[in-house]
């Protein structure tokens, strides 16, 4: 036991001798959750737009107003025919318009089928389709509240349903997709990297000799990173919840777990890397090609699963970071309790398990 | 009874056969020398005997314990120096050592009596990164961390490749005093002058041993005799020495050329130097003198080539 330490207490100092390294491990993280936070934002807000009111009536001021309150809009030119409009779209600059028909009110009142023209800028379709979500939700939410006050029936041709992210906030995406890169890059990545640095250099073949467990040399040498990655992951989740206001529906002690458990599977990743190759050069090649990519593109972070082809949603099982990030979101973001969560946790535990059994099988051959 | 004991051992790398056939016994409290150049299979019988790598074939014992079924018994009571700087250059000389020490269960404390004069050298430095000790310190401070848990064989896989002179001389007046604590010790060494500081030497070549014996023994069994002359063109001299008409081996020796005659000198030295004038050699200093073991390897070589 007292081998175990030394061997956590020495990797420990080569953390914190290496300066430049610590530095980047604890200011990664803050950086990139502020950078997507701040800057990749999808969130838009208050957007210019034109609309052609053709119809003049209560109902049709109402609906503008609610356009103009949600935040998302700027009504910066009311054009007095469509000629204008573009014009508008020209000179203005406008992202979006929208051209109320005559009759708007009349039509509301005989419950018949209303139609709303939008015209959209779609030089940026990212834009376009975000704002053309916004006009729609907003819609769906004018024609339920008109039902609702005058006992109306106007039919809704909407089906927009926002769950759980109802202002389709970013924030929710990326947080859980930072915090699986960082736990790879600090566990699996630095812990393959030191763990090849002791191959590379011949201490582990003076570790190995020594009469000391195998398993405590690797599992002391992954300990420190872990343990730093934790602290990373809590200050992402620090981030995300006060400067961001991410929900926190689920229990925290679970979250944390979840993130133990994960960590783990990436240290098991790290190690069974460095026991495959045998520099450092290599141990990163490979996390990075082998782990880090894949997980970042197959992952559902960046990318929906769903639409993947069906070969990569097949590949994307074998990574870890699908499994943490759907568990993570369905604690924070669901308020999942651990039954059911249960079934990830078994995954990530069932790969680490798997992972650290070969490293320390493949560690201590001799041939 | 020998503390290391090896019969007939093969070991292969895929189509390359390291180790041919070694034979051989380390007693206990000498000092055993595997001499060999680069390539001759010193490292790979070095990670055979400290338990790393297996044997194709053939009977390993150390320290009377076979080195397949008992090598966790074996890896407590052996101290281990690789060629190479293998410690932790960002830990400072005290924390390597105390680490290694707590490797092995014991302490700097317990056993300071077996590194003590070689911690004097180092103390002065015991706060200094280990990766800025200088090459001969390095040494020094890893054969204290080889020493650190009392071990009862040390293994020394070259362990003054790279080190100054000074400092080579240093370290093997630690390794007697170090044997004076009843400590064997298995030494190998590209260096020929270091084979003779051993007490039985293996001369190591292509995986085999060609020849075992204390080096006084194997200079005494030196064939022939040896001269030696200087010359300011070497190259010139060895290309002439290809039509040497004489039964002989020669070599260049620095800055000298060494030959070895099979036959009487008082004959056939006459009827060289007559052989070297008429050539046009300039060379001065010709004179027999005593073979060193590096004579004796470079005859044993040649002559098993000639065979």
């Amino acid at each position: 036991m007292k081998e175990f330490l030394q061997i956590i207490k020495k990797e420990f100092i080569h953390i914190f001798r290496d300066r430049l390294t610590l530095f980047l491990v604890l200011a990664i993280p803050i950086l990139l959750v502020l950078l997507f936070g701040f800057t990749i934002s999808t969130d838009i807000h208050h957007a210019d737009i034109s609309v052609l009111d053709l119809a003049e009536d209560s109902q049709s001021k109402a609906l503008i107003d609610k356009i103009t309150a949600s935040g998302y809009f700027e009504v910066i030119s009311y054009p007095m025919s469509e000629s204008e409009i573009d014009e508008d779209f020209k000179n203005k600059n406008i992202k979006l318009a929208i051209i109320i028909p005559s009759h708007f009110e009349e039509q509301l009142t005989n419950e018949k089928f209303v139609t709303l023209q939008i015209i959209n800028d779609v030089s940026d379709l990212n834009v376009a389709s975000i704002l053309n979500n916004y006009i729609k939700a907003i819609l769906h939410d004018f024609t339920l509240s008109y039902n609702k006050i005058n006992e109306a029936d106007v039919p809704i041709d909407l089906s927009i349903h926002m769950m759980y992210n109802p202002e389709a906030n970013c924030v929710y995406m990326f947080v859980p997709g930072i915090i699986t890169m960082i736990m790879i890059i600090i566990t699996a990545l630095m812990a393959s990297i030191s763990l090849s640095r002791e191959m590379e250099t011949g201490t582990m073949r003076m570790l190995l000799i020594a009469p000391v467990k195998k398993v405590h040399v690797v599992i002391g040498k992954v300990i420190p990173y872990m343990i730093l990655s934790f602290i990373s992951t809590i200050i992402i989740i620090i981030i995300s919840l006060v400067v961001f206001h991410m929900p926190m529906n689920g229990s925290i002690g679970l979250l944390l777990l979840l993130c133990v458990v994960f960590m783990l599977t990436a240290a098991s990743f790290g190690m069974t890397i460095s026991a495959l190759v045998n520099t450092q050069l290599d141990a990163m090649m490979i996390t990075m090609m082998g782990l880090f990519l894949p997980t970042a593109f197959l992952s559902g972070f960046l990318f929906p699963i769903d639409n993947m082809p069906y070969i990569f949603q097949l590949m994307a099982n074998i990574f870890p970071g699908k499994w943490f990030i759907i568990a993570l979101k369905d604690v924070m973001i669901k308020g999942s309790g651990i039954g059911d969560i249960w079934s990830y946790l078994l995954i990530l535990f069932g790969m680490a398990m798997v992972l650290i059994v070969v490293s320390l099988r493949r560690l201590d051959r001799r041939r | 009874m020998s503390i290391i004991s090896v019969t007939d051992l093969h070991k292969s790398y895929g189509s390359v056969h390291a180790l041919k056939g070694i034979s051989f016994n380390v007693e206990e409290g000498e000092i055993y020398g595997v001499v060999g150049p680069d390539g001759a299979g010193k490292s790979t019988l070095f990670n055979i005997l400290t338990t790393l790598l297996l044997p194709d074939s053939g009977e390993v014992s150390v320290l009377h314990k076979d080195i397949r079924k008992d090598f966790l018994e074996i890896r407590k009571y052996i101290g281990y120096l690789p060629g190479t700087f293998s410690l932790y250059p960002d830990l400072s000389v005290e924390e390597n050592l105390i680490f290694f020490a707590t490797m092995y269960q014991s302490s700097i404390k317990e056993n300071m009596g077996i590194i003590k004069p070689i911690w004097q050298q180092l103390s002065p430095f015991k706060n200094r990164p280990a990766g800025k000790l200088s090459g001969g310190m390095k040494q020094k401070l890893a054969l204290c961390c080889a020493l650190i848990h009392k071990p009862i064989l040390l293994f020394l896989d070259e362990p003054t490749t790279g080190v100054d002179p000074v400092s080579r001389k240093e370290f093997w007046e630690i390794l007697k005093t170090i044997q004076q604590q009843n400590i064997s010790v298995l030494v190998s060494t590209p260096y020929m002058d270091e084979a003779t500081l051993c007490d039985r030497i293996a001369l190591l070549q292509e995986g085999q041993f060609i020849k075992m014996d204390s080096p006084q023994a194997i200079i005494d069994s030196f064939q022939g005799n040896l001269v030696t002359l200087h010359t300011h063109d070497i190259f010139n001299l060895l290309h002439l020495m290809e039509q040497c008409p004489f039964h002989c081996n020669f070599y260049p020796y620095g800055e000298h050329l060494h030959v070895i005659f099979y036959e009487d000198l008082t004959t056939i030295l006459p009827s060289f130097e007559k052989f070297l004038q008429d050539n046009n050699q300039i060379y001065n200093n010709i004179q027999q003198i005593k073979p060193t073991i590096e004579d004796c390897f470079i005859e044993i070589t040649t002559e098993k080539k000639n065979l």
